[in-house]
């Protein structure tokens, strides 16, 4: 079909799964434009409209949820090899110093196989690893431990940033303990800009170190026995960044080394690489010739595998009568230990006229911070959040409207508004002012919003392999951090081919399968369904075509409905799949497919809401009620989605009321490395939760969506407690102490 | 964790044998009794104390059970466990109070292996106790860390030279009940208020918060019956409603005639060494009207002679919001 373009625009909306394209045509030596319409697929895969999807924009339950929750799903902590060893490390009790351990009392001990003088004698910071012991069982190892009787002569340390910044402190980093990061835009404008506001709020704001607490710890185990291949089974975010530095150190080739990641239990940012573990578990194997099992107890993983740095801001800025930002000057510390730290800086989302920044990392001798879910901006999100908030409640400007007014993205407007209609902020009684409650509890809301990529780049290759029994695997290297990988490799494969779920079969977690990238930075989705995708598809038409030789028919009409083959031509026959493939050659059909940019997008929003009432006699907040909102172009698996969101918005809960790394400067000590002083939300402070996905985002590509849940709901609790009773905490996390000094009664 | 034997008798009088011995200088001993394990079991694993021998008191005879006695006093068999407790309708209707604090205890795994006897002997949370790389006061060292320290948990009431707090929620609840425990040693029976039990750091040892010899094991708690017309109410506060221990708790008894209070009982726990009994504030409220001018009143004197270390100077207000929160409960219930 075709047409003259006549006006310049298409002739009429498009048929399904069809779209109109501009051509050339020479009639009579002279090129016409004509519209004619060609298959979405023409230049490759794309995803089907919204309504024509069976398996996929809707909920699936996860494939492994079964296997996991019965304890059938083998974790890297799970593994027993014959003859395998288990290891332990000592952790330093200082955060500075030099030691000595003795290592033949060690090597002594019965049912102790090697021991390992890790840190050469001298450590930097509280919780290096300074030696490290193999032993028969957990307590052997453990035994070992104990006999190295360590001694240590301390050094002037810095464990807090007051020390770090002290007069004559110990130096921590050799580039200075105060490092300088970017700075934008000129203070002395912003400070003429604030001149004429209607209010300016100056504040100082303050994050704690929150750990990730991932439920598996760190480590690996190595299955090495002197031979020339080794396995490593790794608790990691990246199977193929694991690999060649355990080969380096086993003294093998890359090739020869496998890793395998079938489950793991939480990563948020932290596990990357062979790591400190894995590099001591090759040690360890490498001169045992034995396998060997190191995953961290939870001292040691609380002490030296990094976490989400802490921080401090000050702000000053100013709005109009009406509640527009006009200037913001910000003064931010990060503190990341022998890290950097992060902080994306201010004013984060938000649009501020004339805005400046300073950045600086302070160090100590704590270990490096790392990626935690959203690296920065939960830290950022909640200064700035906070003094959007302190702003509007100064001019008298609804806290929803002063957000609207300085977000111009209608994905926010619309995000906004519909948290705002969830919570119940229309029939809220105090808006613009905080309430005061009853005398003894108080109930408010608060909001935030949340920025974030999620896109993707060419990284993974996926195999789809058809058999002629009709059986199908889909098979790529990734991992599954918990986020329901598996589970959509195996939908997008099943949605191709019109089968249910049960008929595909996904094989992630190995070095031997298909590239694919780490799980870091939310671009595992948009990285790796695109290449799914792009398999599956080239494995149909690979498929159709073979059919159509097979058959006698054009394959154009071929197509799979619901575990059928069905040939639309005059004939109208129906196939079963089984029956279709048995057309296979013995080798079955194998598609390898990679990533198409048209399939990913990149940048997404969202918006949440909490409730929370406050105990005005303890300073208690409890919330009540939390809403959240994310798009995410193409939602592929809302179950999953929404299990994300109410993930980020359960660990915002903690962040802001619970969650702390608690440090004795004075005497260098880490004091709360346990689940039961490091306090993580339990059953009882999980709030009413709404997760909502925004499909009135209507892009057709798919964008991840993690790490932005976890941004703004600690924020938005913050703002709640303002609500609530006019206690502006700007110290997470907000505990009964803090809340009841804001109310002024300490 | 070191090693040690693990011994199993049928009596007290075999456990009491197997425990024979004397407390060391850092408030250890060579046999410890083990009940539910739940504090012991950590305390042995950071190596705060290494004992010898673990004498397990599950399996002894006439460690358990919930009775109510002659003269209508509730027997609570020191194995029995805390969920057992919380659970017991006996208790609910006697001593509203302890199935309170009971509920309040840990998380639903731990209630259902720890015991009252180890609830009431449970060692310290501070932070500096609990390190191993800390050498306090409390594990024979020379020095309190949370005093000039980290102390936001520690005391406001009774301090020095620890400045630790007693964990327990029973404690406060059985202390303002008026609970006996009956203990069993090598020097044979004796029976004691739970009041008596507890010693300052001032006035004991300051390695250990009991006055329990180190072969000394408790039999059973004794409440004695409260007369009709008491209420009772146990409030905690705490920084995750999951599983914690408490910031700050009360255990309040009130007996009111008309719109009068006649008698009341007060008793915090977590703020100070000792279950701590505020007979001032009970005094001041006899008398005079149920109502939130005396519970404000009720909540000062209990918190007189408060000194708050440099983190904790919020368990002052906080404590006094608790008690006035029990005192509107019973009110509540009683209009």
């Amino acid at each position: 079909m075709s047409r003259v373009v006549q006006d310049g625009g298409p002739p009429g909306p498009a048929p399904s799964g069809k779209r109109w394209k501009k051509s050339s045509k020479d009639v009579d030596g002279h090129p016409v434009d004509h519209w004619i319409l060609v298959s979405l697929e023409e230049d490759g895969p794309v995803w089907p409209e919204r309504d024509r999807l069976q398996l996929l924009n809707a909920d699936i339950q996860r494939v492994d949820g079964e296997a996991k929750v019965t304890g059938a799903a083998r974790y890297s902590h799970d593994v027993r090899l014959e003859g395998m060893l288990y290891a332990a490390v000592l952790t330093s009790p200082m955060p500075r110093g030099n030691y000595e351990v003795d290592l033949d009392a060690a090597r002594a001990v019965e049912g102790v196989e090697v021991v390992l003088d890790i840190a050469g004698g001298t450590v930097r910071y509280l919780g290096q690893v300074v030696a490290a012991v193999a032993g028969i069982t957990p307590d052997h190892a453990r035994d070992g431990l104990r006999a190295l009787a360590l001694e240590m002569e301390p050094e002037d340390w810095a464990v807090s940033p007051e020390q770090s910044k002290a007069e004559n402190a110990p130096e921590v980093g050799r580039r200075g303990n105060r490092r300088a990061g970017r700075s934008r835009g000129k203070a002395e404008d912003v400070a003429a800009a604030l001149e004429g506001c209607a209010a300016v709020v100056e504040a100082e704001y303050r994050e704690p170190v929150q750990h990730h607490v991932c439920l598996e710890t760190h480590g690996v185990v190595v299955d090495y026995n002197g031979g020339e291949e080794a396995t490593v089974y790794a608790s990691t975010q990246g199977t193929f960044t694991v690999g060649g530095d355990a080969a380096e150190i086993l003294g093998l080739p890359e090739s020869n080394v496998t890793a395998i990641v079938k489950h793991m239990g939480g990563g948020f940012g932290s596990k990357f690489g062979l790591d400190i573990p894995g590099d001591i578990a090759c040690r360890l194997a490498k001169e045992a010739r034995r396998p060997v099992h190191l995953l961290l107890d939870r001292q040691a993983e609380f002490s030296m595998v990094g976490n989400r740095s802490g921080g401090w801001q000050r702000v000053k800025a100013g709005c109009d009568a009406e509640g527009k930002l006009i200037g913001m000057q910000a003064e931010i510390e990060t503190y990341g230990g022998l890290g950097r730290g992060s902080n994306p800086g201010l004013p984060y989302i938000y649009e501020v006229e004339e805005a400046s920044s300073m950045k600086a990392s302070v160090m100590t001798n704590t270990d490096s911070s790392r990626a935690m879910r959203a690296p920065g901006h939960p830290q950022a999100s909640f200064a700035m959040e906070s003094i959007v908030d302190e702003l509007a409640y100064a001019v008298g400007v609804d806290p929803l409207e002063m957000r609207k007014r300085n977000l111009s993205d209608p994905a926010y407007q619309r995000q906004l508004d519909r948290v705002a209609a969830e919570i119940g902020w229309e029939e809220h009684e105090h808006k613009s002012v905080p309430g005061t409650g009853d005398g003894w509890t108080a109930t408010g809301i608060g909001f935030g919003v949340a920025t974030w990529g999620g896109g993707g780049r060419p990284s993974c290759e996926v195999e789809v392999r058809i058999s002629s029994d009709g059986s199908v695997v889909v098979e790529v290297g990734t991992q599954d951090l918990g986020t329901g990988v598996r589970t959509y490799v195996t939908a997008i494969v099943a949605e191709e081919f019109g089968l249910p779920m049960s008929a595909v079969v996904a094989r992630i977690g190995s070095s031997r399968f298909g590239s694919a990238n780490a799980s870091g930075g939310s671009v595992t989705t948009a990285c790796l369904a695109p290449s799914v995708k792009a398999a599956a598809w080239g494995a149909r038409r690979a498929f159709l075509e073979r059919l159509g030789q097979a058959l006698g028919v054009d394959s154009d009409q071929l197509s799979f409905v619901g575990g059928e083959v069905v040939d639309a031509g005059e004939a109208g026959n129906r196939r079963s799949w089984k029956d279709a493939c048995a057309l296979l050659p013995a080798e079955g059909l194998t598609e390898r497919g990679k990533w198409k940019h048209q399939l990913a997008g990149n940048g997404v929003h969202g918006a949440q809401a909490a409730k929370v009432r406050v105990d005005l006699k303890t300073g208690a907040v409890e919330v009540l009620e939390m809403v959240g909102m994310q798009d995410c172009g193409l939602p592929l698996n809302h179950l999953a989605l929404r299990s994300q969101l109410n993930g980020g918005m359960i660990t915002a809960l903690g962040y802001a009321l619970l969650e702390e790394r608690v440090v004795d400067a004075e005497l260098g000590l880490l004091l709360n490395a346990n689940m039961e002083d490091y306090k993580i939300p339990g059953s009882m402070e999980i709030p009413l939760m709404k997760a909502i996905v925004d499909t009135g985002d209507e892009r057709q590509v798919v964008i991840g969506m993690a790490e932005p849940a976890v941004i703004p709901g600690a924020a938005a609790i913050a703002n709640a407690v303002f609500n609530a009773c006019g206690a502006r905490v700007r110290e997470l996390p907000i505990t009964p102490d803090k809340v009841l000094a804001a109310l002024g009664r300490v | 964790m070191e090693r040690f034997e693990l011994a199993r008798p049928k009596t007290l009088t075999e456990a009491i044998e197997l425990l024979s011995g004397e407390w060391d200088e850092s408030g250890g001993r060579s046999a410890s009794p083990l009940a539910g394990g739940q504090d012991l079991l950590t305390v042995l694993k950071e190596g705060l104390e290494t004992p010898e021998r673990l004498v397990q008191l599950r399996g002894v005879e006439g460690l358990g059970g919930i009775e109510v006695g002659e003269r209508k006093e509730l027997v609570i068999g020191s194995m029995v466990t805390v969920a057992e407790v919380g659970a017991s309708v006996e208790v609910q209707r006697r001593a509203r109070v302890l199935a309170e604090a009971a509920d309040g205890v840990g998380s639903p795994q731990i209630r259902n292996l720890a015991t009252v006897g180890g609830n009431l002997c449970q060692r310290p949370r501070c932070w500096y106790y609990r390190h191993s790389d800390a050498p306090c006061l409390k594990k024979g060292g020379y020095e309190c860390f949370a005093y000039g320290g980290r102390n936001k948990y520690n005391a406001i009431l009774g301090g020095g030279p620890s400045y630790i707090v007693h964990p327990s929620d029973l404690a406060p609840a059985l202390v303002m009940l008026e609970a006996s425990v009956v203990l069993h040693s090598s020097q044979g029976q004796r029976k004691l208020p739970l009041s008596e039990m507890y010693v300052l750091p001032a006035d004991g040892d300051v390695t250990r918060e009991t006055v329990l010899a180190a072969d000394e094991v408790i039999g059973r708690v004794l409440v004695p019956p409260l007369a009709s017309g008491w209420r009772t109410s146990y409030e905690k506060a705490r920084e995750r409603g999951s599983f914690d221990f408490a910031l700050s708790a009360v255990a309040l008894g009130v007996r009111v005639e008309g719109d009068r209070i006649a008698e009341l009982r007060l008793v915090l726990g977590s703020v100070a060494p000792v279950p701590w009994r505020c007979r001032g504030a009970e005094a001041l409220a006899v008398g005079r009207r149920n109502d939130a001018e005396t519970w404000a009143a009720v909540a000062e004197a209990a918190l007189e002679g408060a000194e708050p270390l440099s983190e904790n100077g919020y368990k002052v207000p906080l404590t006094k919001g608790l008690i006035e929160k029990a005192m509107r409960r019973l009110a509540l219930e009683d209009a």
